[in-house]
Order: structure tokens, then C-alpha cells, then sequence
């Protein structure tokens, strides 16, 4: 067969991303992965980018996906460790444009400081994992991956490892994959992971990861391949080609979609010969799911567990059981699909009672001066996740800590302009909103940074943090001024108070505008944390014609009645319902405006 | 369920429902009883239903329950949907004031449910309904909302007046105390007074 290639493993995953259509590339250097996003930065039609760290890059792949564009992230497996809080909601978010991670692994420790399998992460987040055994398949199965990731609406992750990755092999290049990149359309409850859409998304998950183990059943990518030998091996990866050269007679169960196990070749397998070994690197992670079907296999017990494999130490592990007498023959027990919670249900005709941002809340304004600008607002974790709820619909983001900037960053960057801006609260902004306002601003993103600064963890009841210098004990150590590590880093920011509502939207509007990075810090004390009010709002009952645009704000001092809306006394006299309304009927009572009876 | 009573309080986040669990897991603690409590925070606390439940008995395995003997309920609404949990001897403890409305309500998307006593009747409920605020500014402030409905509870629950003291005074701060007893006392006359329909 005519060899048009010699690639490592790593430069035929980046030839493979191209050939499926990937217009983005990013990652975090880690070996053995570092070559992948440095082969694609000299690639034709794909963007490549280092990232600050492998969370923020995921955040950023996330972003161009969603934004419709083919993706593929790239780090060593530690690193997947840094970017897991992303991975695992990633799960239940599914993407819209393909998305593939690649995890590169170091049995043996080559260069590492651990030797963690991450198949594991593979069950963990319940999402199909393909393993590559040599540099023609590496290539290959990218175009796999993103046909999996688009029908299954799930990140795949592809496994390598060291001798995959910095292994050389023959790669026959194949037709490229048409890709059109995919519109973007807001869809909250699916990508806004607060608990009740992510208790809907969650059981969708689970019902994915069946429908995936009937896909490993059916894939040409799982291989039962026959042999002469009554002896058979199950293998995925670098681990397939050592058995394969020690033990050339033997019966096969070539596992390149790994994850979720295909039972059924499992025990076909097992009725074709009477003694099966599992080969693999590292952890009994196939072993342990064969030995759960009730199947006798040879695994840890002879492989080692710690470090490479060579197909001498295969064989050399094996060739004991290949002739001793074959274990007892027994009946499989297939794991039943695990049964799910009763799908939650609110009580019939009653109206729910979702948590809502409070009276007289800063966050408030802040959605209210975004949503004059055409912008997808990335959202993050705090009390403003509460924004994506009606009627305000202020987010069309929240998939972890910190994610929101890397995403709008990934969406920009997708997208080629300011289509996205990112809304982060400060003790959020402290947690992991750092890293990638440093990383947007290294790599020359396009956004608007909102940093809703209300001087407090407000969610989870006004706790201190390095933005407060307020500890635990109530005492004051020293704060961190978010302005000036803004100017530190060297991106434009500009503080504004966000109760100043005019010069919010002024500024919003400006920033919009304005081309590259920016950030604005809209400073205002958590409204709980306040003890002076100013007067409530008045209500003119004869300019009010219940239009409905102050109650769109979701304030719940707002009410309608028959003929006008009212003010409840819960009103903090915020007065941004006073500036949505276009009849002048609402006005503040201490302003003594013409809405005073 | 193994002999354990099951208590739910439900009402609207900030009302002092965790507050009002926690007297009524002292008070059972010192009748001589075995305790067992959960609640639900997080996103309860910006306005949304807020669920506690206090579990007492000779021993007591689990802190939840889906099934309570006894729900009581600081918002009328929340009383409603608190009747899910209730079967055809429980009883409900239901504040008809104050009335917390929820924003699809205040938008006037949806309607306030109005029938709290044929909903009760129909599921065969017990149903004690309270004046709740007017209680609780008799007593002091509207913020006693929660204790003089535990007052009224008591009522319908197995404890003594002294065990209810020694509740009250172990879960309350100095400070709030005496009005939270006034409170519970003007609740449990209501109640007394009430002529108790099935």
C-alpha cells in the first residue's frame, strides 16, 4: 500500500482534525501531547492557539464550538485533571459544532510526575473515547470522533499515549470531510447548567450512554478479528499492537471505541475460544468491566499494572495461560440499563417558585444594559446565573466556574468578531476569571468582560474573598483591587458604579463598539448588604397602560393589577423600572415626581 | 414509616423556615426523642420554595422522608404544593397570610391558586388555617411568621409546653427570643380557639 505519510501519532491527529473539518485548534503544551497544536498552527484553514492552562483552553474549545465550529482540544493527561471541571457538565451540555479532546498519557512517566489513567475519565463523564493504536488510525478516527461528538451531542475524548503519539507511522491521507460550519442558536436549557435544566439534561446523559453502547456493538471501529489459536485478547490502543505481534495466532477484540464497552463482542469473543486475556497499560479498566459480565479473564493478575507494556512483556505475561488449562466455562449476565429517577415534575396548576435575583439587584441593570446590544452574554456562577431564568433570558451560558470568558473568547474567535461578551461575578471572577482574562488578552481576543462586582460571594450567603480581603472570622487581611490587576495585565477595564444606569449603558455601548478586549467592572454592594434605601418608586395609574416592560425586568416588587402595575413595599427604589418605561408612569416618591399621589 | 413522625416546613426563601426546623429539633430532642433533620439551601435562598424536614421517634434511620405526617407552611401557596406530601390522615399547619406572590403570578402569567381548604378537603387533609402575620405583629414583628405557626402546629404534635420552651429558648437567639415566644403563644390560641375541622 502506497505510504503518502510518516507521522507521529500527534502530527497525523492534527492532519486527521483538518481532514475532518476543524477550524480551531488549542490546548495546553504537556508531552506527550505538545505537538498536536504546534503541527496545526503550520496547517492551512485552522486557527491554533496555547492557551493559559487546559481549563481555559476546554472553556475556549467550548466557546467555538457553540459558535459552530469543529474544535479540538489538546493536553497530557494531568492536564485533563486541571480542565475536569468543565469536562464533566460538558457531558451534559453536549456541544453544537463537533468537539474532541485529546488526552495524551505517559505510562512509564516518561515526563510526568504521575501515571493516571484517563479511560477513567471516559466512565467518569459518561462520554464515548476513542483509542488510536498507531498513526494511520490517530488520523482516521478524528473524523470518527466529530461524527460521533455531532450525532451523539457529546464531547468525545480520544485517548492516546506515548508510543501513539510520539510513535511514526505510514498515513494514507484520505478525502477531506465536508464541515459547513453550524449556525449558532440560543437554547438556554441546554447550555445554562443551573439545577432544574441540568436535572433534565443529566437523564438525557445516561440515555446517551446507552445509545452509545449499542453504537460500540455496531462499530467498524470494534473489531472482533479471528485467529487459530483457542486464545483471544481484548486491546484498545498501543496495548492492541504489542498482543498483536506476541501473539499472532490468537483471537482478537480490537476495541477502538472503548468506551462505553460493547458487551455483546465481549461474549462473542468468549464463544469463539476458551481463554481470554485483556491487555492493557496502567489500570484493569476493561479488565474490571469483562470481569463484571461474569466472564473468567487473565488481566492484572499477570499484565503489570505500573508502566509500559513491550510486546515482550506481553508475551512473556501470557504465554504461561496460553496452554494451562482453560477456566470453566460461564453463562455472562449483561448489565441491565440502569433504571433513573421519576422525571421531576412540578405540581399541577400550581405556579412555581423560582428563585429570583432580589429587589433593587445590581445584576439587574447590568442585563438590562447588555440586552440593548446584540451580544450572546456568556454566562458564569454566582446569584446572576439566576438572570437566565424568564422572563429576564439574560444568559445563554453557566458550565462551571470561570467558564465564561474562555467561551466567549472560543465563540469570538469561532466567529471572527464581538458576537459574545462574558458575564462574571468577582468572587467568580477571583475563583477562575483570571487565567483566562490573561489568556483573551495573550491571544488577542475579541469581548466584553462584565465583571459584576457586588463586594461579596452573595450566593452562597456573603462570604469574604481575595477581591473583600474579608476572611472567615470577619477579620480584614489585605484586597485585591480588580481595576488595577486589569491594568496590570494590561487590558482596558473601566469601573462604573451599577447603579448609575445611564452611565452603565453608555459605557456598555462604547465597549461594544470598541474593537478588541475590555472589561467593565460594575460596582455595586450586594442590595442585601445595604441597609439605606432610597424612596420607593410611585406609580402614575393613568400614564400606566400594563405594557409589561418593567415586569420583563423579573423585579419582584413589580406587580400588575387590574389596571396599572403596583409596587410592593419589597421596592429598594433602584428605579431602573423607572428608566424602561417609555409612558413616564413610573417615578421615584423622594424625586417628588409627577407619579406622587 | 419504623414508627418515625415526619415533619415538612415549606415556605418562601428568608421566612425562617430552617429557623423554625431547628426549634422543632430541639423541642423533639428534649421530649427524649431521637432526631434526625435535612434542608435544602443554595438556590432556595433568593426567593424560591425552601423545603426542611424534621424527623423524630424512638429511632429514626433516614433525615428525609417523602411522606409527612404533619407539613407546615409559612406561604399559602407553598402550603398547596406542600399537600403532595401529605396522605388522607396528615395534617396541614398553613399560614393563609402573609401571601408571597411568585413573579409569573406577579407578571400575571399564571393565576394564584385560591382554593386552599377544598384542596385540603379533597386530598383529606386536616387542615389548621392560620392568620399567620396578624399573629406575628400581635407579637411583635411579621418576622415571627414561622414560630407562631410552629405554635399552632403544636397543636397536632406530641410535645409538652415545657419541651416547646426548651425548644424554642435552645434554638433561638437571646435577643428574639421573648417575641418569638409571644408568638408561638398566640399562635397555639388561635389554634385552640379554632374549632378544628377533618
Amino acid at each position: 500500500m502506497e505510504r503518502s505519510h510518516f507521522f507521529s501519532g500527534n502530527e497525523a491527529i492534527a492532519h486527521g482534525a483538518v481532514r475532518a473539518g476543524v477550524r480551531f485548534a488549542c490546548g495546553y503544551p504537556g508531552t506527550p501531547s505538545t505537538e498536536i497544536v504546534e503541527t496545526a498552527a503550520g496547517l492551512p484553514g485552522i486557527r491554533a492557539e496555547w492557551c493559559i492552562n487546559e481549563k481555559v483552553a476546554l472553556e475556549t474549545a467550548v466557546g467555538a464550538s457553540l459558535a459552530g465550529v469543529r474544535t479540538v482540544v489538546t493536553m497530557k493527561h494531568v492536564g485533563l485533571n486541571v480542565a475536569a471541571d468543565p469536562f464533566m457538565t460538558l457531558s451534559l451540555t453536549g456541544v453544537n459544532a463537533g468537539l474532541v479532546i485529546v488526552s495524551a498519557d505517559d505510562p512509564g512517566m516518561h515526563s510526568s510526575q504521575n501515571e493516571q489513567d484517563n479511560r477513567a475519565y471516559a466512565r467518569f463523564a459518561k462520554v464515548p473515547m476513542l483509542e488510536p493504536s498507531d498513526s494511520q488510525e490517530a488520523y482516521d478516527f478524528m473524523a470518527e470522533a466529530f461524527a460521533l461528538s455531532e450525532e451523539f451531542d457529546t464531547p468525545v475524548l480520544l485517548r492516546s499515549t506515548t508510543r501513539v503519539s510520539h510513535g511514526r507511522g505510514g498515513v494514507v491521507p484520505r478525502v477531506p470531510v465536508e464541515f459547513e460550519p453550524r449556525g449558532y442558536a440560543r437554547d438556554i436549557s441546554k447550555y445554562v447548567m443551573v439545577p432544574q435544566y441540568a436535572r433534565v439534561r443529566n437523564r438525557l446523559v445516561w440515555e446517551r450512554l446507552q445509545k452509545l453502547r449499542t453504537r460500540a456493538e455496531q462499530s467498524p471501529l470494534n473489531v472482533l478479528e479471528a485467529g487459530t489459536a483457542d486464545f483471544g485478547i481484548i486491546a484498545s490502543g498501543v496495548a492492541y499492537v504489542y498482543a498483536r505481534e506476541a501473539f499472532p495466532k490468537a483471537w482478537f477484540l480490537k476495541l477502538g471505541l472503548s468506551n462505553p464497552l460493547p458487551y455483546k463482542k465481549v461474549v462473542r469473543l468468549f464463544e469463539e475460544v476458551s481463554r481470554v486475556a485483556v491487555v492493557e497499560e496502567l489500570d484493569p479498566f476493561l479488565e474490571e468491566q469483562v470481569r463484571a459480565l461474569g466472564l473468567p479473564v487473565i488481566g492484572k493478575e499477570a499484565i503489570p499494572a505500573d508502566g509500559e507494556l513491550d510486546q515482550e512483556v506481553v508475551f512473556r505475561a501470557l504465554e504461561p495461560f496460553v496452554t494451562r488449562k482453560p477456566p470453566r466455562r460461564r453463562r455472562p449476565t449483561l448489565p441491565p440499563a440502569p433504571a433513573l429517577s421519576a422525571p421531576p415534575q412540578p405540581a399541577p396548576g400550581l405556579p412555581v417558585r423560582p428563585p429570583v435575583l432580589c429587589p433593587g439587584c445590581s445584576h439587574r441593570s447590568v442585563y438590562t444594559a447588555l440586552r440593548r446590544q446584540k451580544l450572546a452574554p456568556m454566562g458564569d456562577i454566582g446569584c446572576y446565573t439566576l438572570g437566565a431564568l424568564p422572563p429576564l433570558l439574560a444568559l445563554d451560558s453557566c458550565l462551571c466556574m470561570g467558564a465564561s470568558i474562555g467561551m466567549m473568547a472560543g465563540f469570538n474567535r469561532a466567529l471572527g468578531r464581538k458576537a459574545a461578551a462574558a458575564v462574571i461575578g468577582d468572587s467568580t471572577f477571583f475563583h477562575s476569571g483570571v487565567t483566562p482574562l490573561i489568556d483573551a488578552h495573550y491571544n488577542e481576543a475579541e469581548g466584553l468582560v462584565l465583571v459584576l462586582d457586588n463586594r461579596t460571594t452573595a450566593m452562597t450567603g456573603h462570604q469574604g474573598h481575595p477581591g473583600t480581603g474579608l476572611r472567615p472570622d470577619r477579620s480584614q487581611g489585605p484586597a485585591v483591587d480588580i481595576q488595577k490587576l486589569c491594568d496590570g495585565i494590561g487590558v482596558r477595564c473601566t469601573t462604573v458604579d451599577a447603579n448609575d444606569h445611564q452611565a452603565l449603558d453608555e459605557l456598555v455601548k462604547a465597549e461594544v463598539e470598541a474593537p478588541g478586549l475590555g472589561v467593565i467592572v460594575a460596582l455595586a454592594p450586594c442590595v442585601l448588604t445595604v441597609r439605606e434605601r432610597a424612596g420607593a418608586v410611585v406609580v402614575d395609574e393613568e400614564a400606566c397602560n400594563l405594557c409589561g416592560l418593567c415586569l420583563k425586568l423579573g423585579c419582584p416588587a413589580l406587580a400588575a393589577r387590574d389596571e396599572a402595575v403596583v409596587v410592593t413595599d419589597a421596592c429598594t427604589g433602584c428605579a431602573l423600572c423607572v428608566e424602561v418605561c417609555k409612558r413616564g408612569a413610573l417615578s421615584r416618591a423622594d424625586d417628588g415626581g409627577e407619579g406622587a399621589r | 414509616m419504623n414508627g418515625a413522625t415526619t415533619v415538612s416546613l415549606v415556605g418562601v426563601g428568608g421566612q425562617g423556615i430552617l429557623l423554625a426546623a431547628a426549634v422543632l429539633a430541639e423541642t423533639a430532642a428534649a421530649a427524649g426523642l431521637e432526631v434526625k433533620a435535612s434542608e435544602v439551601k443554595g438556590m432556595s435562598q433568593r426567593g424560591g420554595s425552601v423545603l426542611s424536614t424534621v424527623r423524630f421517634g424512638e429511632h429514626v434511620w433516614s433525615p428525609v422522608s417523602p411522606h409527612a405526617d404533619v407539613v407546615i407552611a409559612t406561604e399559602p401557596l407553598e402550603g398547596l404544593r406542600g399537600l403532595s406530601l401529605l396522605g388522607p390522615q396528615g395534617t396541614l399547619v398553613c399560614a393563609v397570610t402573609p401571601r408571597i406572590t411568585p413573579g409569573s403570578v406577579l407578571r400575571r402569567e399564571e393565576e394564584y391558586p385560591d382554593d386552599l381548604a377544598g384542596a385540603a378537603a379533597a386530598r383529606g387533609v386536616r387542615l389548621l388555617a392560620v392568620d399567620a402575620e396578624s399573629l406575628a405583629r400581635r407579637a411583635g414583628t411579621v418576622r415571627a411568621v414561622n414560630v407562631a405557626l410552629l405554635g399552632a402546629a403544636s397543636a397536632a404534635l406530641p410535645f409538652t409546653d415545657d419541651a416547646w420552651q426548651r425548644g424554642l429558648t435552645a434554638a433561638l437567639p437571646a435577643r428574639i427570643l421573648e417575641v418569638n415566644r409571644r408568638a408561638f403563644a398566640l399562635g397555639r390560641g388561635a389554634v385552640a380557639s379554632q374549632e378544628v375541622e377533618t
